[in-house]
């Protein structure tokens, strides 16, 4: 198998997020590696996903897992070493899988050779790669981000005696992009991985990547001067590769990180998540209408990147404070789940491992306009850990068999990276690989096939969406059309039976086939098209005109 | 619904109430935790109002709660069912004003024959019975006073605190709601044993137990034809056991009556209170201490400032309604108190007083004619209407300069005498003649 030639295939990706220290150690010391990721890309490929988004993998102090890079141009040597990449990369090419990579712009380690030597003098030629003051008065007024460790976006430096800028931790100094050697070394990262061959990046934090006084500091035109300029030179220098944004704002606020189809490829959609999660607990679609009506247009080559859990916590940034209280009175109500502003949970706790939820969940997500993003382990029903600190509890060991160390490592249990998941609910003995591809009715299995199904057709990649408003508020209701095609997604987010009519007169004379089942349904007529659906269901039509 | 005419003589089925249309409204809508009925006719000038604190009221103090406003209407000819569609709150119509978290679905209805309080009440009652609402307020479309608190103060005590009936306290001048506190609210509280001053509401709030009670009693089938629905609801909670609660919602607005609406009142209310007493025998029959009901805020809050009243003419119509009625009360009164009755007739408008107990017989042995229909029933209430005008002559004269504590002072005292002429209403019930 080989990669498609198709530029755009970002659209049609299923992407899987995965930490290469989680998923398989391949060398015994009880921390995932690269040698092990590559001996499980055949369980990824089965899967379906043909994407893979790694997340940091440089050598790091790792304290802040990784995002605190000390070399972009190594591997961490716990993970292996470059040529285990490059082979690593290899293998998931000839299963069709395309690697993207984690680049962290914003910030280095302060172990990061280059800020060592900025610290170092006032006078040293690296000084200016920083954002440097004498005082901590700059950009008053500039939002905390991690509000539980941080008190300021300014640390001193005993080494220099002054103060450095850090929208992160302390012991992240933000890269100071106004100096052109700074934007200029970052391409040659940039290049240097993509000579090796990666099929694109995930561009950290991007929206804090220049500072302007009386600013929030966050979207600033000089930052979108920087990320063109560096999709300019992708553009020239290598094709269909892609950016991703990670950028957690507002929609209004994402879209200038789309230009004119000049800037990035892909965007996360933060705020849609958490409405996911809200509509589901509300059993009303209102939450999930509210942002996607707010949500403008993007350029045609431009896609947004859905997911529902992720490595973070389910951050509660871009919600109100009604919103916020709601949701954590809802899904963290004891208060070791909550974490900055967000919810340290993975997918199936937050959906009381109610099966029929999480399908609901990963229906929308696979059938919304954009590309989806499977959280390794989520397509297992995997558990957390809220008792592990920061937001370790959603990076545990995958879970592969029930046997030693669930498969993951052949080393001592003591000398795991982390604890395993062990309780009679979540535990790798009750929830493991292994036992779900015994089981034509597993997690997995249902995973594989609402995979397979949403890679039948490009309409939910590439096509529009256009939404019905019936009557009945429990249920989402949109027709994805790409040219001819067209495909009619009803979700009750209702816990009870409902009754819906939908408004499918525009659509006259089409039967409607079930994707999974393909069973037909009746014709589409003059009178509102009723469907009855059991709890939590949701179907996808096609819709044919036989 | 106090504004809403009645009609005779009705019979409903459940299909009259709930049409195709909206059976197809309540599916969309779903289970709900909250229903505020909204009764029509011709409302389009003040429902938005009233629709608009009532939106508020419900994102402000239940933001995550399921709710719906309903609206049967009575025909309506004007734009109300356009009004109230518009105050939905859902992904095509957002609140400008307020952020809700949730759809908040406005239903609408049309229901058949006359507009008619009673079938505005059953249809409230069926929606809510099949969304299964947990708590439900009705609130009247000419409510333009009202304030988002009403919303709280009406559904929190059913919703959280498990009360059953909620009705309302309204500050009011010390010479409105005279036919309330001269003789609705004392003579309820002295047979029924609760002490609620507003009996008679517009503005109430139910649980779901109580609305399932009222679905199945017979309340219905009132033979004057499906008048004073809202006494028959707060009879029935009293006589059902069912928990009581008070709530204050500020000033009510004085609405000037003609001398027709009192004999309609009257029916609504008195004819109400008469007719609840033999079905409810059982239960007033038994002597027993009246017991306040809990209430938030102010159980009596009466303003005193000067009001222009033409009491002259009052004890006028007193005077020629004795004359002229005198073979109905006689057939109606006993002899002792129609001679005490027609004795007062003949004071000068200065010296006349219709003493307490006087006016507490003439109020039972009404009511106990009324039980053995001497006459026609609704004569009955109607030769009422000159006797009570009496009595108010006699409240506005000796409350003129009263303060409201005084003012209620006086009302307790008619309560007692009430209370302590029960035996009375008993042995005129219980009299061969």
């Amino acid at each position: 198998m080989t990669l498609g030639q198709d530029g755009l295939w970002y659209k049609d990706a299923i992407i899987y997020q995965v930490h290469v220290r989680t998923f398989r150690d391949g060398s015994g010391d009880g921390i995932g590696d690269f040698r092990g990721l590559a001996e499980k890309l055949d369980y990824l490929q089965e899967l379906g996903i043909t994407a893979l988004w790694l997340m940091p993998f440089f050598p790091s102090p790792l304290r802040d897992d990784g995002y605190d890079i000390a070399d972009y141009r190594s591997v961490h040597p716990s993970y292996g070493t470059l040529d285990d990449f490059k082979n690593f990369l290899v293998a998931a090419h000839e299963r069709g899988i395309r690697v993207i990579v984690e680049m962290v712009l914003n910030h280095t380690s302060d172990q990061h050779p280059w800020f060592q030597e900025s610290r170092s003098s006032r006078d040293n030629p690296r000084r200016d790669w920083y954002v440097w003051s004498d005082t901590d008065s700059l950009y008053r007024g500039v939002r905390i981000i991690f509000l539980d460790t941080e008190t300021s976006n300014w640390a001193r430096d005993p080494v220099s005696k002054s103060y450095y800028w850090h929208r992160f931790f302390s012991h992240q100094p933000d890269l100071n992009y106004d100096n052109p050697a700074v934007r200029e070394e970052m391409w040659s990262v940039m290049q240097f991985w993509l000579e090796i061959g990666v099929d694109g990046f995930r561009l950290d934090a991007v929206p804090y990547l220049v500072e302007r006084e009386g600013t929030s500091c966050e979207n600033l035109p000089e930052t979108h001067v920087v990320l063109k300029q560096l999709r300019s030179k992708l553009d020239q220098n290598f094709t269909g590769r892609m950016l991703l944004a990670e950028a957690n704002q507002w929609p209004a606020d994402l879209r200038p990180y789309f230009g004119d189809g000049d800037e990035f490829h892909m965007a996360f959609h933060f705020p849609l998540m958490p409405r996911m999660f809200m509509g589901l607990k509300l059993e009303d679609r209102k939450p999930i209408m509210d942002i996607l009506q707010q949500t403008p247009a993007i350029p045609d080559p431009c896609q947004w990147c859905l997911f529902l859990r992720n490595h973070d916590e389910l951050t509660l940034e871009m919600v109100t404070d009604m919103e916020r209280d709601y949701m954590y009175d809802t899904y963290a109500g004891d208060k070791a789940m909550r974490v900055n502003l967000g919810i340290r949970r993975r997918l199936a706790p937050l959906l009381d491992n109610d099966r029929r939820r999480v399908e609901l969940m990963n229906g929308m997500l696979m059938s919304l306009p954009g590309t989806p993003i499977i959280y390794y382990g989520d397509e297992i029903g995997m558990g957390d850990n809220i008792h592990l600190g920061d937001r370790n509890g959603v990076r545990t060991p995958m879970q592969w068999d029930g046997g030693w160390n669930a498969g993951f490592s052949s080393a001592d249990p003591e000398s795991l990276y982390s604890p395993l998941i062990l309780n009679p609910v979540y535990g790798y003995p009750a929830v493991n690989v292994d036992a779900q591809k015994r089981s034509g009715h597993s997690l997995l299995a249902w995973m594989k096939r609402i995979i397979s199904a949403r890679k039948s057709t490009q309409v939910f990649g590439r096509g529009s969406i256009e939404f019905l408003h019936p009557a009945n508020h429990r249920v989402l209701a949109y027709v994805r059309q790409l040219k001819a095609e067209a495909v009619l997604v009803v979700n009750n987010l209702s816990s009870s039976a409902q009754a819906v009519e939908l408004d499918l007169r525009r659509y006259k004379g089409n039967i409607l086939v079930e994707m999974f089942g393909r069973n037909i349904f009746p014709r589409i007529g003059d009178l509102p098209y009723l469907l009855t659906m059991g709890p939590y269901q949701f179907f996808w039509f096609r819709l044919r005109r036989i | 619904m106090g504004n809403l005419r009645h009609i005779e003589g009705f019979g409903l089925d459940e299909s009259s109430v709930l049409t195709d249309d909206f059976l197809r409204q309540l599916i969309s809508v779903g289970e709900v935790d909250l229903l505020v009925g909204v009764p029509t006719h011709n409302s389009a000038k003040t429902v938005g109002e009233t629709l608009q604190g009532i939106r508020v009221g419900l994102l402000k103090y239940f933001p995550r709660e399921r709710a719906v406003i309903l609206n049967p209407d009575g025909g309506s000819k004007d734009s109300t069912r356009e009004v109230v569609a518009a105050a939905s709150i859902n992904d095509l119509q957002r609140s400008s004003d307020m952020y809700a978290l949730r759809t908040l679905p406005c239903i609408s209805t049309v229901y058949g024959g006359s507009p008619a309080t009673e079938v505005a009440l059953r249809t409230v009652l069926a929606a809510a019975e099949l969304l299964r609402a947990k708590a439900c307020a009705i609130v009247s479309p000419e409510a333009t006073n009202i304030t988002p608190d009403w919303i709280e103060r009406l559904l929190r005590p059913v919703y959280r605190d498990n009360f059953d009936l909620v009705t309302p306290v309204y500050r009011r001048h010390k010479f409105d709601g005279l036919l309330l506190r001269n003789l609705i609210y004392p003579m309820t509280r002295a047979l029924y044993g609760k002490r609620v001053r507003e009996p008679y509401a517009v503005e109430f709030a139910f649980s779901e137990r109580f609305g399932s009670h009222l679905s199945e009693m017979q309340v219905w089938d009132h033979a004057a034809g499906g008048v004073g629905t809202e006494m028959r609801m707060t009879i029935a909670a009293m006589a059902g056991g069912f928990r009581l609660y008070q709530t204050f919602l500020g000033t009510k607005p004085h609405l000037d009556r003609s001398s027709a609406d009192l004999v309609a009142a009257m029916r609504q209310t008195v004819g109400t209170l008469f007719w609840s007493l033999e079905p409810n025998l059982q239960y007033w029959s038994i002597n027993r201490e009246t017991e306040s009901v809990p209430t938030c805020g102010a159980e009596h809050d009466l303003t005193t400032e000067p009001v222009r009243v033409n009491r002259k003419r009052l004890y006028q119509q007193f005077g020629s309604g004795v004359g002229e009625l005198e073979p109905v009360l006689r057939s109606i009164l006993s002899a002792p108190t129609l001679a005490e009755v027609q004795g007062i007739a003949k004071v000068a408008e200065d010296d006349f007083r219709y003493p307490h107990e006087l006016w507490v017989k003439t109020a039972y042995e009404f009511a106990s004619s009324y039980h053995k229909s001497v006459i026609n029933r609704d004569h009955i209430i109607q030769a009422l209407a000159p006797l009570y005008r009496g009595k108010v002559y006699t409240f506005l004269l000796e409350n003129r300069d009263a303060s409201g504590e005084e003012v209620e002072a006086n009302v307790e005292a008619l309560c007692l005498t009430f209370e302590r002429l029960k035996p009375y209403l008993l042995d005129r019930w219980n009299a061969r003649e």
